[in-house]
């Protein structure tokens, strides 16, 4: 039995609609109750996008929806979208109350693909799964509905050297915009063509409509979105290369990127692998000199530096800051708590990743989508020395309690303006470094 | 006579049934009031009143629900535990109402703390099967939590459409717990308009927090509002009379006391409406009704009003008559920045009617205006409280007046007929697109900066620094594009897919 929550870090499937929103150009159209989108809006913030928010249609369920079913207001609301509403692809998404009362949204669909509309239509019930599980099956929904359209175009692993990244999931990542084009411009470098679908960086719908003609597909998450890869691999046999949890800092960007790379060679794909390998050099060569500066200062700090931190935030973020922490920036990581609701079959496998950040340290791990009881644990422990809460907006009163360092780094965030600020990589980890101890200076006299 | 209110039932009637709420017109003031008939309407029967056309179209965008109303009301109790008996999706709504929480305790100089609600976080299987006793364990860690002096229960789209039984839940845990355990019907589908929610809250409050054996406080004056900045205070200071400030921020006991005070005092009656006329009708505390108190007149007659209901007219007199001196040559300054400046109003129905009377004070034109609904008349019934008919009657007709809830699609041929120089906004969504068109807009935070004499001074210079925005909005305008097709953006009638 799913638990109650208190302070919540993730939505229902609908929030998937900012995976929607995430796509140039594309229009989520939400089948549900008036106040599902404004929500969705709310939690995210600044998530607006081109046609997101407020512009976003809606059937705005109502009684008499309720008892005589809502096909027909649907029928009219999207074709009147069309008519109002500038945009190169069409989602439907559907609310509880259309799921309850047994809308055939499908059949709908059906009517517009008749007549020349390629519309996309994805149950998203609000008590199905939340919205780290609904993104996969929207993207999904998007291959099956939209992307097949237009395979004749786009034949099968044609471009040796493409490949379909699926690592930050819109929004629900708050750096997502950043740590997608970082992905983009490290996998460039090494010589692929890099699909990453989503953000201003990507190529919209067209892009899309190319993913079939990719050689494999690169899955940075410890879980959410496996489901895409693995449908992909399926549909059109393309293998994956999966890294566990996000790669930040130097260690884990490096071998994040062989990686990539041997998984390559071993599917025999020409590209110079020595100009590869001699990038990956020449960033890491930037990164230790930012590092080696930084150490000074650490060495030389009289008042005090966070010795170590409690994170709580999704799986491959709790594990990728984790590694990069103890080994980077000497902060240990105690007691770690991920809210994700991570399923139970994925469980194992990241106790394990995190167990190999440390052969001396035991890093304790909590899986507890239920944040108001993880504040609760962390407040009944205390270790010796200054220390460090990375959480979301709703973690900042604790940390104040704790007089613990504060830095917020995941969802909700009101605390935080996130613009083109990213987190994976060689720069994101210099990046969190800034932000760990620029908050550290502010408490110097 | 009009009916009474009724306490007995466990759910509160929507505002549609009530008041005859629309949430779609089109036209000028001058026509609404005549179609809402205010007089008419509060008589008797409600079927003879003069009938209120509302548009019906084939597109919308999303709005909001009442379940968002009653986690920013029942969610911002301070010592009570809200319940949303939903899917985890309803919990969206926690991350700006926490927000308006915390900024909101510390502008009026209480604890800061984070909100405190508490999602049963529905699954297939609850839906299927129930989750009665989900539920009950929802409550069971309220209580281990928080030790709350009352519990308040959320019902969602889910929970309504599957029926589930929250009433007799909750009279078993208030019995269990001995706290107060209110269910609130709040179902996002139950009404066509969000204020509902407003309702629905206060209608729990009254039948299971008022104290009905009140010792009554002669100088205590209920102000129901929302988050804004202590102005009431001070203002009624003048009247040696103390606010109890309610719903938001307020605590359970300050709830309890409602039925103490010598009189009730709304700011927006779309707000206060229900709460209000109930506390008259079953406690006996008599509701303030007088136009709203915005610009001099409303202020006026709001203050006399409520001076002759705690017997303190000569103290309101020479109040007034001292305010009117204070700002009145700051205002006479104010004007002359201000003349030939064009304004535009779109905010909930009559927060709206109160603005555009303070804009008016201050010689700005506005000849548009967007209310998200329109209730025809209040509850009480009580003709002083027709706010859209004293804004007629003292400050003139708006020529372009429309009820159009939060459709942003809307709004972009509303400016093109009026072309203001700024907008006013209340709530989140229509910003973003004003700005899009480079209309610089104010979004009001504080809710009470227009209010009585000192409000049109406030108001007067928030329009200046929003007026110097101007440049920024311009740059925006010329560098985004809109997601409206050029057919709809050519559109001069923004009803035309209703009619």
């Amino acid at each position: 039995m799913s638990k109650i929550i208190e302070q919540e870090r993730y939505t229902c499937a609908i929030g998937a609609m900012q995976s929607v929103v995430a796509i140039p150009k594309a229009l989520p159209i939400l089948h549900s109750g008036p106040g599902c989108g404004m929500m969705v809006r709310g939690f995210f913030e600044r998530s607006t996008g081109y046609a997101g928010g407020s512009t976003v249609p809606c059937t705005n369920f109502s009684e008499q929806e309720v008892v005589f079913g809502g096909i027909d207001k649907l029928r009219l609301n999207i074709e009147n979208s069309y008519k109002v509403l500038e945009s190169a692809l069409q989602v439907v998404f559907t609310g509880c109350t259309a799921g309850i009362v047994g809308d055939d949204v499908e059949s709908l669909a059906k009517e517009f693909r008749a007549i020349g509309k390629p519309l996309v239509t994805v149950e998203t019930t609000g008590f199905k799964c939340n919205n780290f599980v609904a993104h996969s099956e929207v993207v999904n929904a998007i291959i099956d509905q939209y992307v097949q359209l237009f395979i004749k175009d786009n034949s099968i692993r044609s471009e040796k050297n493409a490949v379909n990244l699926f690592a930050s999931i819109p929004y629900q990542d708050q750096f997502w915009k950043e740590n997608l084009r970082t992905y983009k411009y490290l996998l460039e470098n090494l010589g692929f063509k890099v699909h990453i679908l989503f953000g201003p960086e990507s190529g919209g719908v067209t892009e899309w409509q190319q993913i079939p003609r990719a050689n494999f597909n690169i899955l940075v998450s410890p879980w959410y979105g496996q489901e895409i890869v693995e449908h992909l691999e399926a549909v059109y046999g393309q293998p994956f290369f999966k890294f566990p949890h996000l790669p930040i800092g130097a260690n884990e960007t490096e071998k994040f990127l062989h990686g990539v790379l041997d998984f390559a060679k071993h599917l025999e794909i020409a590209i110079d692998y020595d100009n590869a390998a001699g990038f990956i050099k020449h960033e890491s060569a930037a990164y230790y000199e930012e590092v080696d500066n930084l150490a000074t200062f650490l060495l030389e700090f009289r008042y005090g530096l966070p010795n170590h931190v409690h994170i709580i935030h999704d799986a491959g973020y709790v594990v990728g800051l984790s590694k990069f922490l103890l080994h980077e920036t000497g902060i240990v990581p105690k007691e770690q708590f991920i809210v994700d609701n991570t399923p139970e079959k994925f469980q194992q496998a990241i106790k394990e990743d995190l167990k190999t950040t440390s052969n001396k340290k035991n890093i304790s791990l909590t899986f507890e989508p239920d944040a108001g009881k993880v504040q609760d644990i962390i407040r009944g422990i205390s270790h010796q020395g200054r220390g460090l809460i990375i959480g979301s907006g709703w973690d900042k009163q604790l940390a104040k309690e704790k007089k613990y360092d504060f830095l917020s780094a995941s969802v909700p965030s009101p605390y935080r303006l996130v613009l083109t600020t990213g987190y994976v990589g060689f720069h994101g980890g210099l990046r969190i470094m800034e932000d760990i101890f620029n908050s550290v200076l502010s408490t110097y006299k | 006579m009009k009916e009474k209110i009724n306490l007995d039932m466990p759910e509160v009637q929507p505002r549609e049934q009530r008041l005859g709420t629309i949430i779609a017109w089109d036209g000028d003031i001058d026509e609404l009031h005549r179609q809402s008939d205010f007089i008419g309407r509060a008589g008797c029967d409600r079927n003879a009143a003069c009938k209120l056309c509302e548009l019906r179209g084939p597109f919308s965008q999303g709005s909001v629900c009442s379940e968002q109303m009653v986690e920013c009301q029942a969610g911002n109790v301070r010592d009570a535990v809200l319940i949303q008996h939903a899917p985890i999706g309803c919990g969206a709504g926690q991350v700006p109402y926490n927000s308006i929480y915390r900024n909101g305790l510390a502008m009026r100089g209480h604890k800061v703390e984070n909100i405190r609600i508490i999602n049963t976080n529905l699954s297939e299987d609850d839906v299927v099967f129930g989750a009665a006793d989900k539920l009950r364990m929802a409550i069971d860690d309220a209580w281990t939590r928080y030790k709350p002096k009352a519990i308040f229960i959320a019902t969602s789209c889910a929970t309504g459409i599957i029926g589930e039984d929250v009433d007799s839940i909750a009279r078993e845990k208030q019995e269990e717990l001995n706290i107060p355990v209110i269910p609130m019907a709040c179902e996002g589908f139950r009404s066509k308009h969000w204020s509902t929610g407003f309702d629905a809250t206060q209608h729990g409050i009254l039948r299971q927090i008022v104290n009905n054996h009140p010792h009554k406080q002669e100088d205590l004056v209920n102000v129901i509002n929302l988050w804004g900045s202590d102005v009431f205070t001070p203002m009624l200071a003048n009247l040696n009379l103390r606010v109890n400030y309610v719903i938001d921020l307020a605590s359970v006991d300050d709830l309890a006391r409602m039925s103490e005070a010598a009189a009730t005092v709304g700011f927006c009656y779309t707000l206060s409406s229900y709460l209000a006329a109930a506390l008259e009708e079953h406690f006996g505390v008599p509701e303030v009704k007088a136009p709203m108190p915005y610009g001099f007149a409303g202020t006026d007659a709001w203050l006399r009003e409520l001076a002759r209901i705690t017997h303190r007219e000569e103290l309101a007199e020479k109040y007034i008559k001292a305010e009117h001196a204070r700002v009145h040559p700051r205002i006479a300054e104010l004007k002359k920045k201000l003349k030939g400046v064009k304004g535009y109003v779109a905010t909930g129905s009559a927060y709206s009617h109160g603005l555009i009377q303070v804009l008016r004070e201050l010689e700005v034109k506005v000849n548009g205006s967007l209310v998200f609904h329109h209730d025809p008349v209040y509850d009480s019934g009580d003709e002083q409280e027709d706010s859209l008919g004293h804004l007629l009657k003292h400050y003139g007709n708006v020529e372009n007046f429309h009820v159009s809830n939060r459709q942003q699609y809307q709004l972009y041929a509303f400016l093109q007929k009026v072309h203001p120089d700024f907008m006013l906004i209340r709530h989140n969504g229509l910003a973003p697109l004003a700005s899009r068109l480079g209309i610089p807009a104010a979004p009001l935070g504080d809710e009470h900066i227009a209010i009585g004499y000192q409000g049109i001074i406030n108001l007067g210079e928030t329009i200046l620094d929003i007026l110097a925005r101007k440049k920024y909005h311009d740059s925006i305008k010329k560098h985004v594009t809109l997601p409206y097709t050029d057919w709809w953006l050519k559109q001069e009638d923004a009803y035309i897919l209703a009619r």
